[in-house]
């Protein structure tokens, strides 16, 4: 069954990459965000089931808009985390904000992303 | 009395004999007595008082000069003859004692004459009065009024007309000769020491009352000769009087033993040098004497203070003169005085010879006195302020500028420390003493205690001297503001260079790594369209292909801000003008030929790349002058714009790291940015 995706990230050539390379794979990308506070905006408007999350956006911190939106009531999407950093920058600050994974810009993909949801 | 004297004794005896003889048998000669007593008196007055000086002063030719004028008053003596040949010669040259005269005025005291125009001055009056009544008796015959007078024997014929213009020429000639000594005469009285003034002064007294004479006596013989008679009288005993006058200065010297009476009572009661000293000058009326000791061991003197004196230069001036005092045949000392002292030479020696005891006991307290006095100058030499304390901690001396004390001195003397120090101060130094004392070692600390407001530090030694405590105290404020000032911009040049790395590390993130990424998923994408939609394929393949040619841009860019390739290889020439391609307005480049240590380099390029980067974001200038010059040593980097101006280091943190990074090369940077004038940036950064 697809699922739904909001892309957040403040770098439109990967915005447009990653909803490419989703949409070739089943995933449904129902919306993109440039930063934090739209993010949150979008998550509550557009439900998706993932969040595709950006560490690093302009106006917070990727790990606080995951914590945010792990605090939902009722529907919180799937968070997970990227960033053209390796995962071992980040150790465990991406479990404690309440993503379920981490998956490195370079490495994304339709499959990627399946594998850390399954 | 030599026999030289002896002689000119007997002559002036015969020649008097042979005067009264004369003027006794003169047919033409009315007042025999009067004459032969006025010309006795101012003969003699001479010839004694000239002796008197020639035998006292051997060496001075001024008792000969003397004795001369009054022989050549004898040949007036001439003229009383009966006979043709003498009476010419005597009323012809009677005038010849005035030429001496002048003479011997004007050698006085020293007995020659000193300068060209006293000698201009004596041979016109030896002129006037020889030559020109020589050419008068060749044209004018012996005065009707001579009753009984015999005929002029050199007269060759009688003409008014050259009478006339002998008179002229004498006047001519004699004129400026008189107005010549007059001045040399005012010019020698204001340029005489106290000492010579009053050996002067009798002798221009009576001399200037006869010249004054003579002249109003020449003048009243022009018009009446009668009448001129009792000017003539007048002046024959003022005359007699000017070697009285001279006479007088010698006695002066016999007078001058009552002082040296009055300088051993002195010396017997003087305490200190300069007593010494004083009771020296009273007793030779020279109130610029000086006086050095002669210390042996020292092999040289010291004057009344304990200093080095070299007399030999303080005599060398014009005026003074030395002389040494000796004790039992050893020299004890030296007084520098008035040179017109060496014509009393026998008060002189009477007052060393009297003062020889004294400055010999004087001498051993004056090289005591140069040893503390030198000691006491290496110590005023020490900028340290410098504090006696006993061991209760209270102030018994100091020494040093009042200015960094925080009492007056003599406030501070009887304080305790608690008294006037804030009590952590007064702690620490009372703490000091007590050690300082108990283990006698030196005791440091250092400590900081405002003057006037101000914040100043301090750092104290203290030692033990005498059972009390010194404290050497040295104001460390500027010190310690350096050392503060090093701190910060080490601080700075660390937390620089953070943020350069966080700077770098953002640029590389959000620049290259991005533009990667977006390559890595463009590829990605491109494989998965390959077969399905090539056209799609080759867009993706087009992008990933500028995405990557800017990610090397940027990574170009990159490198370079963390340090130009173009520096390290060709040095800094070619980097500053790659730097000024790159800029974004016109760049004029003087740049120095010589490679520059790397170091220096580096930092002319960064400072030159920082300068360009505020011109740009800040300046709003129209261009650019850069120059790097080699000079004395050290690299000036200069980078001024015409732009608005108003840049300020202190808080741009650009400026005030480079500040850091040239004074880290123990250089200066020094920024001109007075609003609306433009901004010079002008680093010194040495080569060595």
């Amino acid at each position: 069954m697809p699922s739904t995706v909001l892309i957040v990230d403040d770098h439109p050539s990967f915005r447009s990459s990653a909803r490419a390379l989703l949409t070739a794979e089943g995933f449904e990308v129902v919306g993109e965000a440039e930063d934090g506070e739209s993010a949150l905006q979008a998550a509550g408007r557009l439900e998706p089931d993932v969040v595709l999350l950006d560490v690093h956006l302009p106006d917070m911190d990727g790990f606080a808009v995951a914590r945010a939106l792990s605090r939902r009531n009722g529907s919180a999407p799937t968070v997970v985390l990227t960033s053209s950093r390796d995962a071992s920058d980040f150790g465990s600050l991406v479990l404690e904000s309440g993503a379920v994974a981490f998956v490195p810009k370079a490495e994304l993909s339709g499959a990627a992303l399946q594998a850390v949801l399954r | 009395m030599k026999r030289i004297h002896l002689a000119v004794l007997v002559a002036a005896l015969a020649l008097t004999a042979g005067g009264l003889y004369l003027t006794f048998t003169s047919d033409h000669e009315e007042n025999a007595f009067f004459v032969a007593a006025g010309n006795l008196f101012a003969a003699w007055a001479f010839i004694l008082g000239g002796l008197v000086a020639w035998i006292r002063r051997p060496e001075n030719r001024f008792g000969v000069l003397m004795t001369a004028v009054g022989f050549a008053w004898f040949v007036g003596a001439l003229s009383e003859s009966n006979s043709s040949l003498p009476f010419t010669i005597g009323t012809t040259f009677g005038g010849l004692f005035l030429a001496v005269f002048f003479h011997a005025l004007l050698a006085f005291p020293r007995g020659y004459l000193e300068t060209r125009s006293v000698y201009f001055a004596v041979t016109t009056a030896y002129a006037v009065f020889t030559v020109s009544p020589l050419l008068f008796s060749f044209f004018q015959p012996t005065s009707e009024d001579c009753v009984g007078c015999p005929p002029n024997a050199f007269l060759i014929t009688e003409s008014d007309t050259a009478v006339a213009l002998v008179t002229a020429l004498t006047i001519a000639v004699a004129v400026p000769a008189l107005a010549t000594t007059v001045w040399v005469l005012i010019r020698r009285w204001r340029a005489a020491s106290k000492p010579l003034r009053r050996m002067l002064a009798p002798v221009y007294v009576t001399a200037s009352a006869s010249i004054v004479l003579l002249i109003v006596a020449s003048a009243v013989s022009f018009a009446s000769e009668s009448g001129s008679e009792p000017f003539w009288w007048a002046l024959t005993a003022v005359w007699a009087s000017v070697p009285l006058g001279f006479l007088a200065g010698i006695l002066r010297t016999r007078l001058a033993r009552v002082s040296v009476g009055q300088l051993v009572v002195d010396l017997g009661s003087a305490r200190e040098p300069k007593e010494v000293r004083a009771a020296l000058r009273r007793a030779l009326a020279d109130p610029s004497l000086l006086l050095g000791y002669w210390l042996p061991e020292a092999n040289g003197y010291v004057d009344v203070a304990g200093l080095e004196f070299d007399p030999v230069a303080a005599a060398a001036v014009e005026g003074r003169a030395a002389t040494t005092v000796e004790h039992d045949g050893e020299l004890v000392a030296v007084l520098v005085h008035d040179a017109a002292l060496n014509d009393q030479p026998e008060h002189v020696h009477a007052v060393c010879a009297a003062a020889s005891l004294a400055l010999a006991r004087e001498r051993t307290v004056q090289a005591l006195r140069q040893s503390e006095g030198r000691y006491r100058a290496l110590l005023d030499a020490i900028p340290d302020l410098m504090f006696r304390l006993s061991p209760d901690g209270r102030y018994l001396a100091v020494k040093g500028d009042p200015r960094d004390l925080v009492v007056p001195p003599d406030r501070l003397v009887g304080s305790t420390a608690e008294e006037v120090l804030p009590p952590s101060v007064a702690r620490l130094l009372v703490e000091g003493v007590r050690k300082a004392l108990a283990t006698g070692e030196i005791v440091t600390g250092d400590y900081e205690l405002p003057i006037d407001g101000v914040p100043r530090h301090w750092e104290v030694r203290i030692v033990e001297d005498e059972g009390d405590a010194v404290l050497i105290v040295r104001d460390i404020t500027e010190r310690k503001r350096q050392e503060r000032e090093l701190r910060r911009s080490r601080a700075r040049i660390v937390e620089a260079g953070d943020v350069e790395r966080r700077r770098l590390e953002r640029n590389l993130h959000d620049g290259a790594q991005q533009r990667l990424v977006a390559l890595s998923l463009a590829l990605r994408l491109a494989e998965a369209k390959l077969r399905d939609d090539p056209q799609e394929a080759e867009r993706l393949l087009k992008t990933a292909s500028e995405e990557l040619s800017q990610a090397l841009g940027e990574l170009r860019e990159l490198a370079r801000g963390i340090h130009p390739a173009v520096l390290t290889d060709r040095g800094l020439r070619p980097a500053l003008e790659a730097l000024a391609e790159r800029a974004q307005l016109p760049v004029d480049l003087a740049l120095t030929e010589d490679r520059l240590p790397a170091p220096v380099e580096a930092a002319a390029y960064y400072l030159v790349s920082e300068a360009l980067a505020n011109v740009a974001k800040y300046a709003d200038a129209s261009s650019v002058e850069i120059s790097v010059d080699r000079r004395n040593g050290n690299a000036v980097v200069e980078v001024a714009d015409d732009g608005v101006g108003g840049a300020d280091p202190a808080t741009g943190s650009g400026l005030r790291g480079l500040a850091d990074r040239i004074e880290a090369l123990d250089g200066r940077l020094d920024v001109d940015s007075a609003p609306g004038r433009g901004t010079r940036i002008r680093a010194e950064i040495p080569c060595a």
